[in-house]
Order: structure tokens, then sequence, then C-alpha cells
């Protein structure tokens, strides 16, 4: 067994571990014996001032060796003491260990049980005994912000930067700016707030706004950027710590999608929009001497359909329905009425006499005399219907801005649906990218009314402010080094890296404001160069080694602390969880850091069963980690094969954080194998 | 900070908006008072399921579990669970905000989530302890005086002398204190609408009628999709949406029930291949990033049809009938199901009119707080004043979290201007 340098135990105990089967003094004596080891029995029912006057007593002034917390459920329990530890002995959390009791006292016989808690004490202690303490760094950072766009949430986003004092770049393909109302009528002039915004940036000092301009480079990492953009005067290189991107949608008639013909009775929203602010074009396409004009409205019947584009409908529906001889249809498949006041603003029309019909197909439109003619199967009036309209106005399509796949490959985002610039994953919400110090707001994002754009600007500003300050961040010092002797320089980590965290002046370099600790690098590099602190090669290895094969049957799941982990704590909470004795829990700073050789090496150690237990595919928050971690498994249980060992053994599942249940359910199935 | 005082930012509502708000708050260096009537911080979404088949399905469940674990660890928010605005004043600039908090019956330091209070209670029909949804809520239990016998009458006391840790002191006063505010977000959120509002789909009498509330709880605890009353697998599983939306009483959309409707089924399917499933809705509304896609899987999984049903009863075999009119055919169909989940919408907070009355603020006539700003949702008539997620009207999580993350952006501005 090794514990290398000493440990200090503290057991926190009320009342609760004698009646659930453990004796807390002969369970600390036990523990005592350990080499390197000193006890301290503590009651996390005590006032604060009591325990932190005995922690003073055992610690000295200030925690220096590695701490290992033992309790039942710890976490919520002894919160004033692991809050002392950290604040007022000001122990390195690296070095603070938290061991749940809970798992070992599930064990029916007294002797089993105290085994395994000194099986689950001594794996913590032998890890932590390795750990170093994290240090941090400020790291001095460009308070320069680069806001691409010119969407009104790029606008806000760029005004509220500068006159928060920070320098913004606002660079656009367009030329002059041209940010639209995704529901208002376009193209349009802004209402009141919306045109003050436009002349805030307009005239701001702090502000350049670059219009017609192309991002033509894009290096290095957060807090220090390098944007070459070409610009009408010339090329533009600086530096930036953080960018915001919000280019605008592009809304285009796309008559295709409707596969209509051509026809001047036949306009897209847009034209339909233009003709009603005319006087003129109004009197010739909706002649008012007529008795009737027949206006037919589609949306929602073709691709895909936004209610912003319901809300244009509507609008011109209540405009032309405000003229006493129009007939109005809304011919819609789904009606996406998923913003605040659509519902009621549909309802009003009806009452105002629109006529809704609900379609499931798009109407047949033929010419006859001039007129268009839809026809179309009324689920209403159960027959097909024939409707002879002076004008068909077919919805537009709501489209990412078209240059994003561009801005995607040079600022090396992780791919998105649809053209937008965020990765499908909810740990992004609301505004992240995979790399710090990028954000995605509003339009860049999805389409979405203008106020949750408006909303997500200020997301991002604050994002800004906190990562930025005064231009200084405050990064993790020596979490992943890099063995500058042993990097072949193959460029596996920086291809790799989910957050791009690495760049490269002759060795990789890894880039600790960016770095998310997440290992990917670490497993994958082919020259084992990469080591992440406290969760190194020796540490994991050595963990392994200490595995008591008595347990049986001795089964390790490597966990992910974003999910498994989180489901495991959880699972130790319900009752009759009843996990077997020799199942141990590595915790792992995530799925990316579970090297093929740690399966290897257990299955070498006589573990009769190995889990790989990470988030779900599109939920882990380093991209495709976890499914490096089900690829590696893959590999591993080839070689397992290959080695006589039923590759079989060798179990990977996703799991969410909330679902404890999983958790059980795939130690279960492994053990039932077994 | 310039504007760095020493006086705390009141977020009143710990759901997932009011945690997002008191968690940038406190990221920002300023100290924050997270006010929760009920004894446990999460809010509603703390009961979700992960509704993940083989990939996650971006419900966003997980986040509030996320961001629960991270409020117990932040020292610069102070937690007041069980705890009630009763009058709030604003002579000088600052809220003076009045609370009266339901003392800790059960003590965190001392209870170890044993649960022997829950199982021995004799009142536990009618409520007389609580419980908490997730692992980061402790203690898991609490005294609800509404419902313990002790309170009614004294006659029982059973919970405190059986507790060995000695945790549980049901004589703990309830204390009244004020707290001095230079801001406050309100994000007091809302209630799943009331399902038998729509009387004739049986709620509330045909116990295979349940609601999406509750089955995602259900599901959520891990419990098999049992047949009320019957305990096999359901078979069939019929989906109805817009459930105290979109209707005279709630002329609205609610915006989530399509998304966690669809989602459920999905899961459902996932984990029980051989189940039927069906929506009957109105219209569907995007669903996640990729909407299209997202509906076209679904459409493999589960049968769409787009019209509610008429009428519901029940048949022989204790199935539920379902009579609907074919869109295509226009005939009159009956299908009979297992288990029929009402997808609830979001309606206004139960206490949204005390609330209003207290903080001088208007309501919307459908009842949730009306924001005075259709630009900037968070802002009220009221300087330093700010609304956070669904207490201004329905919004998934997601849009909760980008909501009060742009509030505590509103707060700032409001706290750098005035000092
Ligand atoms: C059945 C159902 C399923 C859903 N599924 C999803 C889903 O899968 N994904 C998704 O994104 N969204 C989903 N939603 C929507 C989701 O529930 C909401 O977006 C979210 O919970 C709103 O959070 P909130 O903080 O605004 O409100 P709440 O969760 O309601 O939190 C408000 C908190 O304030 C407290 N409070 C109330 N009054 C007071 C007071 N006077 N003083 C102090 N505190 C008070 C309450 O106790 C509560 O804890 C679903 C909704 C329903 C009805
Ligand atoms: S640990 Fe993860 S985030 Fe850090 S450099 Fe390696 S791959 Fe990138
Ligand atoms: S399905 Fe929902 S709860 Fe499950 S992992 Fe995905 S977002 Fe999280």
């Amino acid at each position: 067994m090794s514990i290398v340098r000493p440990i200090d135990f503290i057991v926190t105990h009320n009342l609760e571990l004698r009646p659930a089967g453990l004796d807390p003094r002969d369970f600390s004596l036990l523990v005592a014996g350990f080499p390197n080891t000193r006890v301290l029995l503590l009651d996390p029912a005590l006032p604060a001032d009591q325990q932190e006057a005995r922690l003073k007593a055992f610690l000295h002034e200030k925690a220096r060796s590695p701490v290992v917390l033992a309790a039942m459920d710890p976490q919520t329990r002894g919160a004033v003491t692991l809050k002392l530890l950290l604040e007022k002995f000001q122990l390195n959390p690296e070095l603070l260990t938290v061991v749940d009791l809970q798992a070992a006292l599930e064990n029916p016989d007294p002797k089993t049980r105290t085994l395994k808690a000194l099986d689950l004490v001594r794996l913590a202690a032998v890890r932590v005994s390795r750990a170093v303490p994290l240090g941090s760094q400020e790291v001095p950072v460009s308070r320069r912000v680069l806001v691409w766009g010119d969407s009104y949430p790029a606008l806000k986003a760029a005004g509220d930067l500068a006159d928060l004092g920070y320098p913004v770049i606002l660079a656009t393909p367009h030329a002059p700016l041209s940010p639209l109302t995704p529901s208002a009528p376009q193209p349009q002039s802004p209402p009141e707030p919306l045109a003050a915004l436009l002349q805030h940036i307009q005239d701001h000092p702090l502000l350049r706004p670059v219009t017609a301009a192309a991002l033509l480079g894009f290096e290095g990492v957060t807090g220090n950027f390098t944007i070459r953009l070409c610009t009408p005067v010339g090329p533009l290189k600086e530096q930036v710590g953080a960018v915001i991107l919000a280019p605008e949608l592009e809304i285009a008639e796309a008559p295709e999608r409707y596969g209509l013909p051509l026809h001047p009775r036949i306009l897209s929203q847009t034209r339909l929009e233009q003709v009603l602010a005319s006087p003129k074009e109004a009197a010739a396409m909706l002649d008012p001497q007529t008795e009737q004009v027949v206006v037919a409205l589609m949306v929602g019947l073709a691709g895909a359909s936004y209610p912003p584009a319901l809300r244009r409908a509507l609008s011109a529906a209540s405009r032309l329905l405000n003229r006493s001889n129009c007939q109005v249809y809304l011919l819609v498949g789904d009606a996406k009425v998923a913003e605040p006041g659509l519902e009621k603003f549909l309802r009003q029309n009806q009452d105002a006499g629109l006529v809704l019909c609900k379609l499931s197909q798009l109407p047949e439109v033929t010419l006859k005399e001039d007129r268009p003619h839809l026809t179309f199967f009324d689920p209403v009036m159960r027959e097909s219907l024939e409707l002879a309209a002076d004008l068909v106005v077919y919805e537009e399509a709501y489209r990412a801005a078209s240059g994003n796949a561009e801005l995607a490959r040079l600022l090396r985002l992780q791919p998105a649906p649809l053209g937008f610039l965020q990765g499908d994953n909810v740990h992004n919400l609301p505004v992240a990218t995979c790399r710090r110090g990028i954000y995605v707001v509003g339009p860049a994002r999805a389409v979405m009314d203008l106020e949750e754009g408006l909303a997500e600007a200020d997301a991002a500003v604050l994002a800004v402010q906190s990562l930025l300050g005064p231009g200084v961040a405050s990064a993790p010092l020596g979490r992943a080094q890099v063995d500058r002797g042993r990097c072949v320089l193959c460029l596996t980590c920086y291809r790799l890296c989910p957050h791009g965290a690495i760049v490269y002046d002759s060795r990789a370099d890894i880039k600790e404001l960016a770095c998310q600790g997440c290992g990917v690098c670490a497993s994958e590099c082919p020259n084992d160069a990469i080591q992440i602190r406290n969760c190194t090669d020796d540490q994991i290895r050595a963990h392994i080694r200490t595995l008591n094969p008595q347990l049986a049957p001795r089964l390790v799941a490597f966990m992910c602390r974003n999910s498994a982990w989180e489901a495991y704590q959880a699972a130790l909470k319900l009752k009759h969880a009843a996990l077997p004795l020799g199942f141990t829990a590595i915790k792992m700073p995530c799925a990316g850091k579970i090297d093929m050789d740690y399966l290897i090496r257990a299955f070498t150690h006589g573990i009769a069963g190995v889990l790989v237990l990470t988030c779900h595919p599109d939920n882990c928050k380093s991209h495709k980690a976890n499914d490096h971690a089900r690829w590696r498994v893959a590999q591993a249980q080839a070689l397992l094969a290959e080695a006589g060992i039923d590759p079989q053994r060798l179990l990977y599942k996703s799991l969410a954080a909330n679902t404890p249940q999983d958790l059980l359910d795939a130690v279960a199935q492994l053990r039932a194998y077994l | 900070m310039a504007f760095f005082n020493e006086k705390p930012v009141v977020v009143l509502g710990g759901g997932i908006a009011g945690i997002t708000a008191a968690l940038e708050l406190a990221h920002l260096g300023l100290p924050v008072a997270l006010v929760e009537k009920s004894p446990f911080f999460g809010g509603r979404a703390a009961h979700f399921a992960c509704k993940a088949t083989d990939t996650c399905q971006k419900c966003g469940a997980c986040l509030v579990e996320q961001r629960l674990r991270d409020l117990i660890q932040e020292s610069g928010v102070t937690l007041y669970p069980h705890t009630e605005l009763i009058q709030a004043q604003r002579p000088d600039g600052l809220f003076h905000l009045t609370f009266r908090r339901q003392p800790q019956r059960i003590d965190p330091h001392r209870c170890i989530n044993c649960g022997i209070c829950y199982d021995e209670c004799p009142a536990i029909s009618q409520q007389a302890i609580l419980t908490g949804s997730s692992p980061a809520q402790h203690p898991r239990y609490a005294i609800n005086p509404a419902g313990c016998l002790y309170f009614r009458d004294g006659s029982c006391r059973i919970c405190q002398e059986l507790c060995f840790p000695k945790a549980i002191d049901l004589d703990r006063p309830e204390t009244t204190f004020t707290l001095e505010a230079p801001a406050l977000v309100l994000a007091t959120g809302y209630q799943p609408a009331d399902p038998r509002s729509r009387p004739h789909y049986g709620y509330g009498f045909l116990p295979r009628v349940i609601t999406g509330w509750e089955l995602e709880q259900r599901l959520r605890d891990g419990a098999a999709l049992e047949i009320p009353g019957n305990g096999r697998p359901a078979r069939s599983i019929a989906f109805i949406q817009c459930v105290g939306s979109r209707d005279q009483d709630h002329p609205y959309c609610s915006r989530v029930c399509c998304a966690y409707g669809l989602r459920l089924a999905r899961l459902i399917r996932h984990r029980l291949p051989e189940c039927r499933l069906a929506t009957f809705y109105m219209d569907l509304q995007n669903i996640g990033l990729d909407a299209q896609r997202f509906q076209e899987e679904a459409l493999a999984e589960v049968k769409l049809i787009r019209v509610l049903p008429g009428d519901v009863a029940t048949a022989a075999d204790g199935t539920i009938k379902l009579r609907y009119l074919d869109e295509v055919s226009g005939q009159a169909l009956s299908t009979a199901f297992d288990l029929v989940v009402l997808a609830v919408g979001i309606a206004p907070g139960p206490e949204n009119p005390r609330l209003a009355e207290l903080l001088h603020l208007d309501l919307t006539p459908e009842g949730f707080i009306r924001s005075h700003d259709d630009l900037h949702r968070t802002a009220t008539g009221q300087p330093g004043l700010f609304l956070a997620g669904t207490v201004e009207g329905p919004r998934s999580i997601a849009e909760c979290i980008a909501q009060a993350t742009a509030a505590v952006q509103q707060v700032r501005n409001y706290l750098e201007a005035a000092s």
C-alpha cells in the first residue's frame, strides 16, 4: 500500500455511524494504523467555531498535508467542515478528497462493512497522497472585443461593452449596417429604441464599426486571439480577448420552397409588405373598387417555419382585413405560435374575419384567367376547395448567415445544425461555444424573437466581462502539462482538443485559460507527453494497483465526474442501492481522460469487470470526449479478445447526472454477466 | 467595484431562473440573498426526468441539477429556504422586505436523510413531511406545518422521538426578519396548468389519465410505466397536447409542452419498444435547434395525430377510449389506450396577484407579471426591480437561464448608475 506522504484524516461523525454498523472509534483506530496517517474524529453538527477550534488543534495554522474527509453524506452534512477547511484553513481543493462511507454501510455484516470502509479510504488516501496543489495565475489578456455581425443583438453587445470601457471592433460583411427585426415587416425603418442603438454605436469613441469586412485569419487562444480582417480601407490585424458572434439572419424569398410559378400576383411576404407600404401599389394590386379581393397567405407548408414568419403574415393579414373589401385566408401547416402574444394575435385576426385553413399538404397552384387558383383539401369542410385568389403570398425562408460555415472553420467551432454557429449541446446554453471566450448570441444560434436575442446579448456581455475583467484573467496553473522532451509534434492534441486550447511553439503548448482539463489530449497523445495534474497516469495506476482483489466481485467503474459520478452520488442516497462489495468508482475529470491503458491494466491486475460510464452522446461538455471513450472501449475489447479475456467484461454505458437508476442498472448488468 | 454594496441583492424564487440570477450576481462579487418559499431549492424543473434515449434529447433538465450543486457550494449566496415575503416597502430607494421564515425543524447538520420521519409519519397523506427530489437538496425532508398533526392539535411528535441523531425539533419558532435590498429580482415561477380546466378529459376521476407533470416525476423516480391500479406495464400511451394552453382561459402557447411531450414519448418508446405511442396536437411547435429533423425522427416512433380528442371514456377492459375526427377521412375514430398523459402547460404562479400588489407591479390579462418593455422583458415599471423566468410568461429552462442572466446584467447596470 503506498500512501506516499503524510495524510490528515478527518472522520466526521455525530450519531449516525454506530447505528449504521460502523463503530467510528474502532474505524478511526484502524485508519490511524495506515502508515503516514493522523486521524481526527469530528462532530459535523458542532457549531462552526467549535469545529474550527478542533481543526486548528489538529491541522496547525494552515493545512499543508492532503486531507481525506470521510463521513456519511459528507458534501451536505459536512458542509460546514468543508467550508472551514477550504476557506479558513486555505486547503488547496486538489489536496482534499471526500469519501462517502455510505458505499460501505450498505453491506450486511459488520466485518465487510469495516473492510469496505477501509478500502474506500485507503484508495482515496493513495490517490490524494500523490496530489499536487493546483496553483493559479494571472494571465494578461487583451480587453479588446470583436463583435461579428450587424444584427441588433450584435449592436447591443458592442454598444454595452464599449459603455463598460472595452474597446470594440464591430465587423460585418454588410455595408451599410443592415440589422433586421425578424418579426416586423421587411425592410423596415427601425422603431425608436432600435434606432437609438444604431446611433449609439456610430459615434462611440471606443467602438470601431468596420463594414464590408471579411475575416481572413483567426489564431491564438482565449484572451489573446489574433484576428486579420480585410476591410475596404485595407487589412486590419488586431489582438482581441474575446469574440461575440451575432451575424444577421438571411431572409430569402426562396419561392422554390413552395414550388410556385412566376406570376405578378404571387408574392413573397416581403413583396406584400412593400405593396402595403405604398398606397399606389396597394391600390393597383388590391383594387378598392372591386367588391371582393381574395388574398391567400401561406405559412408553414414547406420546409422550416418560425414564429417570426407567422407574426409577419398576421400583421399583414390585419392590415388587409382593415380594407373593407379584403377576404383573407391563412393557409398553414403547423401554426408556430410559440412566442409571446402570437396565439392572441391569431385569434384577434380570426375574430376580424381571417379564415384559417389548416392543411397537411401544399395546395396545388394553377393559373386561370390571370388569377392564381389554389386547390386544397379543407379538413373542416371535408372537401376539396378551389380558391381563386387575387394575391397569393408565401412565407420566406429564414436562414443562418451564409458566411457561417467559413466563420466556424476559421474559429474552429464544433459543427452546428442548419448552418448556425452553436454546437447542439445543452451545456453551451445560452451563449457559450466549445471555445472559451467565443460567444454566440441571437441569430448566430437560432431563429428567435428579437427580445430573446437582446437578452442573450446581455448574457454574452456579462460573460465577456467576467472573463476579461480589467485586463487580467485568472487561470489554473499547471493543470495540463506537456513534457516538451516527449512531444513529437504530431499535432494530435491540437486537432483533438475540443476547446481549442493548444497552440504550437516548436512543441505543443497548452493555454490554461482555455483548457478545461478534460484530458482528451493526454489520452490520445501517442507518446504520452501530456499529463493532467492529479489525474496523472501514475496516480491512476497507483489507484488500480491498490484495489484489493479480495473484495469480490472486483468491479471498477471509470466515471465522468459530470454525469456518472453525480449519478453515483445520488445512487448512494437511494435506499437499497446495494452496490456489490467489490465495486469501486474512480472519478475522472471527463470521459476523455479514460485511457485505454487503464482499462487493460485493470484486467491485468485481476479485476473481474470494468465499466466505462460517460455522459450521453451530445451531452459531453467536451464535445465528443465521450465518443473517444467509447471508441477506446471498442479497441480495448478487441485487445482483450486477442489476449483471451472475454471482452464483455468491459462495458460502456452513457447516462446522465439525474439518473442514478441507470447507474445501478449498468452495474447490475455487468454483474449478472459475470 | 464602485457600486459594491454591503446590502444584498434579493432574488425571490429559487427555481432555475432564480438560481441562475443568484449565481451570476455572486460571480460579479455582489452579496446575494436567495429567498425560496418552499423548503427546497430547484423549483419545478428539479423534478424532471432525463429524457435521453440513446442520445441526449436536449431537454435541459440536467442543467438544473448542475446549477443546484453550484448553488450549494457558492459562498456568496445566502440561502433562505421556506421563507415568504410578507411586506415590501421602498421609502428611500432601497427595498425594505419583510420575510417570514419557517425554522429548519430538521437540523441540516444533524439530519442524515435516513427517512425514518417520513416512513413513520401518520399524516403523510396530508403532506406533513415534504421531500426533495435531488441529492443536492439537504435535508431531503421538511416538516410542513400545514399538514403536521403536531401543529394541528399537538397530538403527535413521533418523528421527533424517532429521529436518532436528534435532528428534529418541532418547537423551533418561526422568525420574521427584514432585508434592505438595493435591487430585487423576481423569479417566482409558474404552476402547471390545471388539467381540470378541460373536464372532458376526465382528469381526477379516471386514474389512467395523468398529467405530464406527474409523468416527469414518475420517470425521474425511476418508476416503471405501470397502468395505475393494475400493475402491468402500459402497452399503449396517448399524449394530449395543449391542456391549459391555447384555449379560452389560456389564450397563449405555453412553448414547452410540445417539446417535453414528444421527448417523453420518445423516451418511453426507447424504454418500452413494444409500447404504442400517439400524440394528439393542434400545431407542433419547433423542438430543438433542428426542429424538422426532430419531427421526422419522432414521426418514426410516435403516431402524430393533428386533432385533439373530443371525448374520453373508459372501456369495459379499463382502457381509455379516445374519440377523435380523423383529419383525412373525416370519420370519427376511437382508439383505446392504457394510459393517457395530458401535456399541461404553464399557468401563472398562484401568488402573482399578491406579489403584484405587494410590489406594485401589473399583471397581464393572463395573470403573469407584466413586463414594461417588449424588447427587455426583464424590465418592470420600477427601476431596480427585474423579472426572470416564467413569472413573466412561458419559457423553457434554457430561455429562463438566458433571461435570468440578462436580468443580472440589468441589475448591474442599475446599481452602477445608482452609485
Ligand atoms: C410538465 C412540464 C414539463 C416541462 N419540461 C421541460 C423540459 O423538459 N425542458 C424545459 O426546458 N422546460 C420544461 N418545462 C418548463 C420548465 O418547467 C420551466 O421553464 C422552468 O421550470 C421555469 O423555472 P422558473 O425558475 O421560472 O420557475 P419555477 O421552477 O416555478 O421556480 C420558481 C420558484 O419560486 C418559488 N416561489 C414561488 N413563489 C414564491 C414567493 N412568493 N417567494 C419565494 N419563492 C417563491 C417556487 O417555490 C419555486 O421554487 C416543463 C414544464 C412543465 C409544466
Ligand atoms: S485537457 Fe482538454 S481542454 Fe485541456 S488541452 Fe487537453 S484536450 Fe484541451
Ligand atoms: S436528455 Fe435532458 S436531462 Fe438527459 S442528458 Fe439530455 S439534456 Fe440532460
